[in-house]
């Protein structure tokens, strides 16, 4: 699973990607080919790297952050290139122009990070040779063309070029011919650093990729998670980063939300505009941030690694398919349970499962669901409107109404039960007064008739 | 004594031609119409500027689009270049170079020709020049340039709609006309005259420049709070286009083109009477005089975001046809109607 394959996930993984302040388009597109982390070795070596590096961006002059940016600026994907230089087909001038820019760019943007010790962190091999191979000179500036160091007899006819032009034509020609033969030799001295070439490209993305994650991690205010061994994912104080950046436009705050859960399914229960889908979206965002190496939005967080992670959020129509949102939701449903099946560490986030149909059927159908997946050994977090019998499930309820104002934290309850606070709610937004009142005599009507 | 003083003219023609263009950092040179001598004026340039005082750069507007690689690959002239000028130009035309010169920088900006590659001449030689094909490359190209000290940015430009990348990115501009557009020397005039007016259209304000620089798709208005308001319709030549709700509007920006029929509509409009009509630049106008002159009478104003000084007009005299005009006449009938010196290159 690559980056790229999930980035527009309606968890807000874009939102995260856009803000990141990558200073080539090779470190993008890299970072966008990357592979999801499964392995704990491989996300805690990923987190060791990336937080000297928010100590870094912490403790470096504004000054020097930005001479090394614009030297990252420069990096240019030359992965063509590199394969010519493998192939051993000859490279032309543009090509060993391309190669000595690196080989140059590398060597300073590794002075940098030795001057603040990060040399071991991410390791830039040295391409001094290269550029002594293409610096005939020692000029260190990185231009190219074929030297006249390189060659005596391309030097006088140089020479001769510039005292006779009318002769010019003629002399180009047999230049010309001396000239691929010294880029043939160039191209088969620079084949012996091919390897310390393509490393060093990919060297230089990484870093680009980590000063940009702990730039957001500082602005952001994310943390950096423990990884937790035993299959429980807990959250302190977790936020949505999108969510809160809109909200905060708009004057408000955003109240970040404790949770944690593992593998007994974790049923969500609470009003309608209670943030239950936000919970669901930041839990999304949290477990790919986690296994993209990325920084957590939360206080503090423990997350368990996951092989697969299916978000099923209800609302999506899927119109090139021609599913109607019924239909598209219970195939994505359908896909979590041929999951469950496999002996893969899976995470589901269920979003309000069956709610385009009649609540009789969809109660039946999120019940089944919760029985067919409770013994399964998988994370499951789901949230309902419907009033269903939770079993060994652990019921978390959205707060709800407190004093006038919506809390959106969570909190355990014994059951499932669904709070009734549509009217409530309705009511706070200024919705009709007729309309709230007759629904609320429908409601003492049918629970009369219910006692009877 | 009349051959002395011809000369004498001639002598301060080229003096002062040169000497206007090392006032500005940038210089761009469009023709009317092809074969009005840009080539030869973007030649004549390049070979009488003073190397040892001014570092030089020159590239070339490349054309998108299909038809490049069967018209320029066969129809852009090879320029000579001098030793020490920089150049940009795309990779494929770097490759047909046919001098010795140094790779100094390879962009992000690519072309149908390939990427743009920037180089230093070495020794003198020909090179097809097919530079940055979009407006927002050309103005990179330029301020990269600058990173090896260039005096002087040198666009040979092209007023084609085929061209997305606009000219007028350069501070100065030179024009160049000829018989190539018509052989009928009032028409020509009227005609040349006519371009030299939009090219001269004044600069809106700080303000606007602010408000609209950023700004590449559209078509917005700025009500008297300075308030930015998209419109509905995307571009002038939309048949949709609807004024209303725009009663506090102080300006409208029109993004792309700037056409005929719009023009028409904020005219009869009474409530836009005061409105000024912003544009890019004078390339984005495709109006015929008669609508522009029926839209300023009616108290109507145009304004740009970006504008070259005209430093000179350039004429060639000699249709494609083989028609030749009456050089002389035709410098002083254009010279007249637009007040600013006209040289023929060639005569020189």
């Amino acid at each position: 699973m690559q980056l790229k394959n999930v980035i527009e996930s309606p968890c807000g993984l874009r939102f995260m990607l856009d803000g990141l302040e990558l200073q080539s388009g090779f470190a993008r597109r890299w970072l966008l080919d990357s592979e999801m982390m499964t392995n704990e070795q491989e996300i805690a070596a990923s987190y060791g790297v990336l937080r000297h590096f928010v100590d870094f961006v912490r403790s470096i002059e504004p000054s020097f952050l930005n001479t090394l940016l614009f030297r990252l600026q420069g990096v240019k994907d030359i992965r063509t290139t590199i394969k010519n230089l493998r192939q051993l087909s000859t490279l032309d001038d543009i090509e060993l122009f391309e190669v000595k820019h690196l080989a140059i760019l590398s060597t300073e943007v590794a002075k940098l990070l030795k001057n603040h010790n990060l040399d071991n962190v991410v390791e830039i091999p040295s391409l001094d040779e290269v550029i002594n191979i293409l610096d005939p000179d020692g000029m260190k500036i990185a231009s190219f063309y074929v030297y006249d160091s390189y060659c005596e007899q391309l030097k006088d006819l140089r020479i001769e070029m510039r005292k006779h032009p009318d002769q010019q034509e003629e002399l180009l020609v047999e230049a010309a011919e001396i000239e691929e033969g010294v880029r043939a030799d160039l191209t088969k001295q620079l084949h012996a650093h091919v390897d310390d070439i393509a490393s060093t490209l990919i060297a230089l993305a990484k870093v680009d990729i980590n000063v940009a994650k702990a730039r957001q991690a500082v602005d952001l205010e994310l943390c950096f998670p423990e990884i937790s061994g035993d299959g429980t994912s807990h959250y302190v104080a977790m936020f949505h980063p999108q969510v809160k950046d809109a909200l905060n436009r708009a004057g408000k705050q955003f109240q970040p939300v404790d949770i944690s859960f593992a593998h007994i399914p974790t049923l969500i229960t609470g009003a309608n505009m209670g943030g239950k889908t936000v919970v669901l979206k930041t839990l999304t965002l949290c477990q790919y941030l986690f296994q993209f190496g990325f920084g957590i939005p939360a206080k503090e967080a423990g997350i368990a690694i996951k092989d697969d992670i299916m978000f099923c959020i209800g609302d999506e129509q899927s119109i090139e398919k021609g599913l109607s949102s019924f239909a598209a939701e219970m195939k994505n449903i359908d896909a979590v349970i041929k999951a469950s099946r496999e002996k893969r560490r899976l995470l589901a986030l269920i979003d309000e499962p069956a709610r385009t149909t009649n609540p009789t059927e969809g109660t039946a159908l999120v019940q089944a669901l919760l029985k067919v997946l409770a013994p399964r050994r998988m994370s499951l977090v789901m949230t309902t409107h419907y009033d269903i019998e939770p079993g060994s499930a652990h019921c978390l309820r959205v707060k709800g109404f407190d004093n006038g104002s919506m809390n959106y934290s969570l909190v355990e309850v014994e059951n499932g039960e669904v709070p009734h606070e549509a009217l409530n709610i309705a009511q706070s937004l200024g919705i009709d007064q007729e309309w709230i009142t007759l629904a609320r005599e429908k409601l003492k009507v049918s629970s009369c008739e219910k006692t009877k | 004594m009349i051959v002395a003083a011809i000369e004498r003219r001639e002598i301060v023609a080229k003096v002062s031609f040169i000497d206007e263009i090392l006032k500005y950092d940038s210089l761009s040179i469009v023709g009317l119409q092809k074969n009005t001598g840009k080539t030869e004026c973007l030649k004549y340039v390049l070979a009488r500027l003073p190397l040892d005082q001014k570092k030089v750069a020159v590239t070339s507007i490349g054309i998108d689009g299909e038809t490049t690689d069967q018209v320029t690959r066969t129809q852009k002239p090879e320029i000579v270049l001098r030793e020490g000028m920089y150049f940009g130009t795309s990779e494929a035309h770097y490759r047909l170079r046919r001098l010795v010169s140094e790779l100094v920088d390879v962009s992000d900006e690519s072309t149908s020709l390939g990427r743009v590659v920037t180089a230093r001449a070495l020794t003198q030689g020909k090179i097809l020049l097919s530079g940055p094909s979009s407006t927002l490359g050309l103005q990179r190209w330029i301020s990269d340039v600058r990173r090896h000290d260039i005096d002087l940015a040198i666009i040979d430009g092209a007023l084609s709609r085929l061209s997305l990348a606009s000219p007028a990115v350069s501070r100065s501009m030179i024009l160049a006309t000829g018989a190539a557009y018509s052989i009928n020397m009032s028409q020509l005039v009227q005609h040349t005259a006519f371009v030299v007016d939009l090219i001269n259209i004044c600069v809106t304000s700080e303000r606007n420049i602010a408000l609209l620089g950023p700004i590449e798709k559209g078509m917005w208005w700025i009500d008297t709070d300075g308030e930015l308001h998209e419109m509905e319709a995307v571009t002038s030549l939309s048949q949709q286009v609807q004024f209303h709700g725009m009663d506090h509007c102080c300006a409208i920006y029109v993004a792309g083109a700037l056409v005929d029929s719009f023009l028409e509509k904020v005219r009869k409009n009474k409530a836009l009477r005061q409105v000024e009509l912003v544009v890019r630049d004078f390339t984005k106008i495709f109006v015929t005089p008669q609508q522009l002159r029926m839209f300023e009478k009616t108290g109507g104003k145009i304004s740009v975001l970006q504008k070259s000084k005209l430093i000179a007009v350039t004429v060639n005299p000699t249709s494609p046809a083989g028609y030749v005009l009456d050089s002389e006449e035709l410098c002083d009938r254009l010279s007249q109607a637009i007040g600013l010196p006209v040289y023929d290159l060639l005569k020189n």
